[in-house]
């Protein structure tokens, strides 16, 4: 069977068994990010009301932040969405090998971002004195980024999951569409760092 | 498996899409790469404060689209994905927007703020 | 019918015999069906049994309610246990009650009206439907413990609702319940936009579903737009309960008036998601008893998505009287006043339904008619609030509470009401008496009226809402007296048709199928409908599909002949495999809870360091969730085939061999 589906052209953008060619995972994702995009806006919004007028004695957020870091890790992110989409494009053409490294230097690439923000929230705890509980400012933003890391580390344990189940045999070319579901989940995440990196970070800049 | 699916039909020209998508990645990440790079140089600048939080707004909006366009496909999938997406994003970004505004009003300042606005003769008097 | 030969099940035929872990569940009836079930008929009715069942708790409630508040300065309830009655009963009939009925109805009635055989996706249907029901759990658990149930009103202000002013876990379970009844109700409504957009039988165009499908699609887009903003409200405090953040806690710059909007940015759509579904219904009910096609359909489908769009623009009319300032309050009064048209657009098109039509007086018919006008009053005095002014007369006086009785009694429940007894045949094959059905419309309306009207003049009168008792030269007593009076005729009254509709549940008469003569898909199956829904995929040729194949019986008998045959060469039936996953993982989820809101933290004395039973417990139902999750996925969404004899029965054993 798998022999027979890897000779015929598969079609990733149509799915004859659904109403409107979609598939009904990738359709779920789409609909789910557009949930998500409330969850975030509800969360960011929190965030930048609460600098709107910021308490005295709120500690200045620009001596806290190191923006060296934040760039990188924000670099690191984007690195880590175009390899997603690398796996997506093998595993589309059935080149299982290349999504392998791909997914593997995605997860790399999402690890060295969780590592990042460990240590800088390390960093602010302990030496620059924000802490959750001490400031609006490091209630709103811990609990920001820290939600978003969250969903990092869930796309990390997916993608991780992903790669092993890739070595069991049964992820073919026609579960495309489980990897782009997944990666759909990854370069959300990434959007909405981009997000983040802009309104936390930089605005406190200018 | 995997050696027998790679070298099944390269001529075709789906497949050929897909690998022609392999340059467009890369070039769409160097793109956001630079961008990015843009954005922290824009926060140094000495110019107005609403000049520039504009061009970090447009540019962090740029990014935003070139990645669920491309990275995410919507560029080549069917609009109804790209409607729903924008169905959540809309109103994301509505209801901040209208959050951001009724925080900002002079109505919601804390009143502390808002009386330390005011000449001192009117904060003695409250 | 290529569509049906290439399901994507086929694909994974050769597959390897599964490790054990993968049991695959096969009871087809006894309790362990009903516990693994991907039927999403079997799931809407679990959702309707819980609805029913706490139907029947959160008017205990409001009966408590009402006689404490039945003379003045009463001692039947203390103050304490007022609040939890008042608190309760809210939550209770908000999530509990409507929206799992509603949910029921979605479950059950939407894919048989787009000529689909389950849901897209059966496991997390029943996933959703177990995380209810844990929800509902950890609401009501503090009934049985000394925490105390929920006592902060159902909106959960704040700064009433943080640990200064709520030190014990009451809110905690009240927290953490409404974020686990959130989650179950956006996975649920994830599966029916997928569903309705995509499992569409061939020929169902969008403007060719039916209204109540319409609705469920609107519906289910107001759901996983609006929850997650209360997630995140419910998040904040919860980090502020538990942590000790600052989100609402002012000594350290927070705001608590962030937690109304937060709370208003899903509170006011979830109020469309009540009242959506009811439309829905009505839109069903009204065409099939007058006889003539919907009035207007592409006007009543365009106005409900309207009212569900510009629902998200309307939150802060429940905080006219916070002090937003001039523009925002302008702002908001002129889009609440504007979400009044679409809605009036509605009830014009249901007049234009009853216009000239053959109309038959049956209980579903009469529940209907009475939705209609209530729903109005509710709607009348909904408008009046819309005007700033006025509303800061009215706010949280009595007025308010019999405004949105009228349109969550008057308006949601009587259209539920209205579409058990609609579509009981349907579900169970058979009937509900005729004559109790009316007898308890009559004495359900009349109870509601008596109960509710008195209570705009108590509150233009000043009274106001939550108060647990009051003074007896205030001038309320012979309203409250009234409204007490009220709410136990309302009371006997549900009462009769529950109890008729148990009866008749066991022993009412068989029914016919298509008894109303109907005109959606969902009648052209026998009662009640068998397990793979249509024996064969239908065809659609016109909006109301069954009626038209009424019409056209020789056309429409021809043509499912040759599908049948089709069907059956390209290997029958296919059927989801059952799963015990979903439940699993909602037990993960039952226990993590109960670790987050229920068990005390560690006393640092006797658990010095990190962990306590409190962590512990946690992460036990965290990893089971996971562990579920995990073997949820390997599993893989199989199935089997099933080929059908002509008259329907299933050829063979039965048995669910894997292909």
């Amino acid at each position: 069977m798998s022999s027979q589906a890897a000779a015929a052209t598969l079609d990733h953008h149509h799915d004859p068994t659904t109403s409107t060619g979609i598939p009904n995972k990738k359709l779920l994702m789409w609909a789910f990010l557009a949930s998500d995009c409330m969850f975030f806006g509800c969360l960011i919004s929190t965030h930048l009301i609460y600098r709107l007028h910021p308490p005295p004695g709120t500690p200045i957020a620009r001596q806290v932040f190191s923006i060296e870091l934040t760039s990188f890790s924000t670099f690191i992110l984007l690195m880590s969405s175009l390899m997603m989409a690398l796996a997506v494009n093998a595993i589309q053409k059935g080149n299982l090998k290349s999504m392998r490294w791909s997914l593997l230097t995605t997860i790399f690439f999402g690890c060295i971002f969780l590592g990042c923000q460990v240590f800088e929230f390390n960093t602010f705890v302990h030496e620059k004195h924000l802490t959750i509980t001490n400031s609006i400012l490091g209630t709103t933003f811990f609990t920001l980024t820290g939600t978003h890391g969250l969903h990092v580390l869930i796309g990390v344990i997916w993608l991780s999951g992903m790669l092993l189940y890739s070595f069991t045999g049964n992820l073919t070319q026609k579960d495309a569409i489980d990897v782009e579901s997944m990666g759909l989940y990854w370069h959300f995440v990434d959007i909405v760092w981009i997000v983040i990196f802009t309104a936390v970070y930089l605005l406190e800049y200018i | 498996m995997s050696a027998s699916d790679s070298a099944s039909a390269v001529h075709d020209p789906v497949q050929s899409l897909v690998q022609s998508k392999f340059w467009i990645f890369v070039q769409i990440a160097m793109l956001l790469a630079v961008i990015t790079g843009l954005e922290l140089v824009t926060v140094y600048l000495p110019f107005m404060k609403w000049l520039l939080v504009g061009v970090l707004v447009v540019l962090s909006a740029v990014k935003f689209m070139f990645v669920i366009f491309y990275f995410m496909h919507l560029r080549w999938d069917k609009a109804l994905c790209t409607i729903l997406f924008f169905i959540g994003l809309v109103l994301a970004s509505g209801t901040m927007w209208a959050l951001l505004k009724l925080f900002g009003a002079d109505a919601s300042k804390p009143l502390t703020m808002a009386l330390a606005d005011r000449p001192v003769a009117v904060r003695i008097v409250s | 019918m290529e569509a049906l030969a290439k399901t994507d099940f086929i694909a994974k035929e050769e597959q390897a015999a599964k490790p054990f872990v993968l049991w695959r569940p096969t009871a087809q009836t006894g309790l362990m069906s009903w516990l693994t079930t991907v039927d999403h008929k079997r799931i809407g009715l679990l959702y309707g049994a819980s609805a029913l069942f706490f139907l029947v708790v959160g008017g205990l409630e409001a009966l408590f309610i009402r006689i404490q508040l039945a003379v003045p300065n009463n001692t039947f309830l203390s103050s304490a246990q007022y609040n939890e009655m008042f608190t309760m009963h809210a939550t209770t009939m908000i999530f509990l009650v409507v929206m799992p009925l509603g949910a029921a109805f979605f479950n059950f009635i939407m894919p048989l009206q787009i000529g689909a055989r389950d849901v897209a996706f059966p496991r997390l249907n029943a996933f959703s439907f177990w995380t209810f029901l844990v929800g509902a759990i950890i609401l009501n658990i503090g009934w049985f413990r000394p925490d105390g149930a929920p006592d902060a009103g159902w909106f959960g202000y704040t700064p009433l609702t943080t640990r200064t002013y709520s030190p014990t876990h009451a809110v905690d379970m009240w927290v953490m319940g409404l974020q686990l009844l959130g989650v179950a109700s956006i996975a649920a409504a994830l599966n029916f936009i997928v569903t309705i957009i995509n499992l569409r039988a061939p020929g169902m165009a969008m403007m060719r579903l039916p209204v109540f499908t319409w609705m469920t699609l609107v519906t289910s887009f107001l759901i996983i737009l609006s929850f997650p903003a209360i997630t995140i409200a419910l998040v904040e405090i919860m980090m502020d309960r538990l942590f000790g953040t600052n989100f609402f806690e002012v000594s350290n710059g927070g705001m608590p008036i962030l937690w109304q909007h937060l709370f208003w940015i899903f509170g006011h759509p979830e109020v469309y998601i009540l009242i959506l579904p009811a439309m829905g219904i009505i839109s069903e009910i009204l065409p099939t008893f007058a006889r003539k096609p919907l009035f207007g359909y592409p006007i009543v489908v365009f106005s409900g998505a309207s009212i569900g769009f510009l629902g998200f623009g309307v939150w802060s009319h429940h905080m006219f009287t916070t002090g937003m300032g001039t523009v925002a309050t302008a702002a908001f009064a002129l889009m609440t006043m504007a979400i009044a048209v679409p809605t009036g657009v509605k009830i014009f098109n249901w007049i234009g339904t009853l216009w000239g039509g053959h109309l038959t007086m049956r209980t579903p018919m009469m529940f209907a008619l009475g939705f209609v006008w209530m729903f109005m009053i509710g709607g009348f005095s909904g408008i009046m609030h819309a005007a700033a002014p006025a509303d800061l007369q009215q706010h949280g006086s009595y007025f308010i509470v019999a405004h949105f009785h009228y349109v969550l009694i008057g308006g949601s429940l009587f259209a539920l009401l209205a579409g058990i007894q609609y579509w009981f045949p349907l579900m169970f094959g058979r009937r509900v008496s005729e004559f109790w059905g009316k007898t308890s419309f009559w004495v359900i309306f009349v109870g509601f009226n008596v109960t509710f009207f008195p209570m705009h003049f108590l509150g233009l009168e000043g009274m106001p809402r939550r108060t647990f008792t009051y003074d007896g030269n205030m001038g309320w007593n012979l309203g409250n007296f009234i409204c007490t009076v009220g709410a136990f005729i309302l009371g006997i009254g549900l009462a009769i048709y529950l109890i008729a509709m148990v009866y008749a549940y066991y022993k009412g008469p068989r029914s016919l199928k298509d008894p109303w003569d109907a005109r959606t898909l969902e009648w052209s199956l026998p009662n009640p409908p068998p397990v793979y829904n249509f024996q064969v995929t239908p065809t659609i040729h016109a909006r109301d599909s069954w009626w038209y194949e009424k019409q056209h019986a020789d056309e429409i008998a021809k043509e499912e002949a040759e599908h049948a045959k089709a069907e059956d060469t390209h290997g029958g039936i296919h059927m989801p495999f059952q799963s015990i996953y979903p439940i699993l993982a909602g037990l993960g989820i039952l226990i993590g809870s109960i670790g987050v809101s229920v068990v005390d933290p560690a006393d640092p004395t006797k658990y010095p360091g990190f962990w306590g039973p409190k962590i512990a417990v946690t992460i036990i139902g965290g990893a089971i969730m996971f562990v579920a999750v995990v073997l949820w996925s390997l599993e893989g969404n199989e199935g089997y085939h099933i080929h059908l004899n002509p008259d329907g029965s299933i050829k063979g054993d039965g048995a669910q061999k894997h292909y």
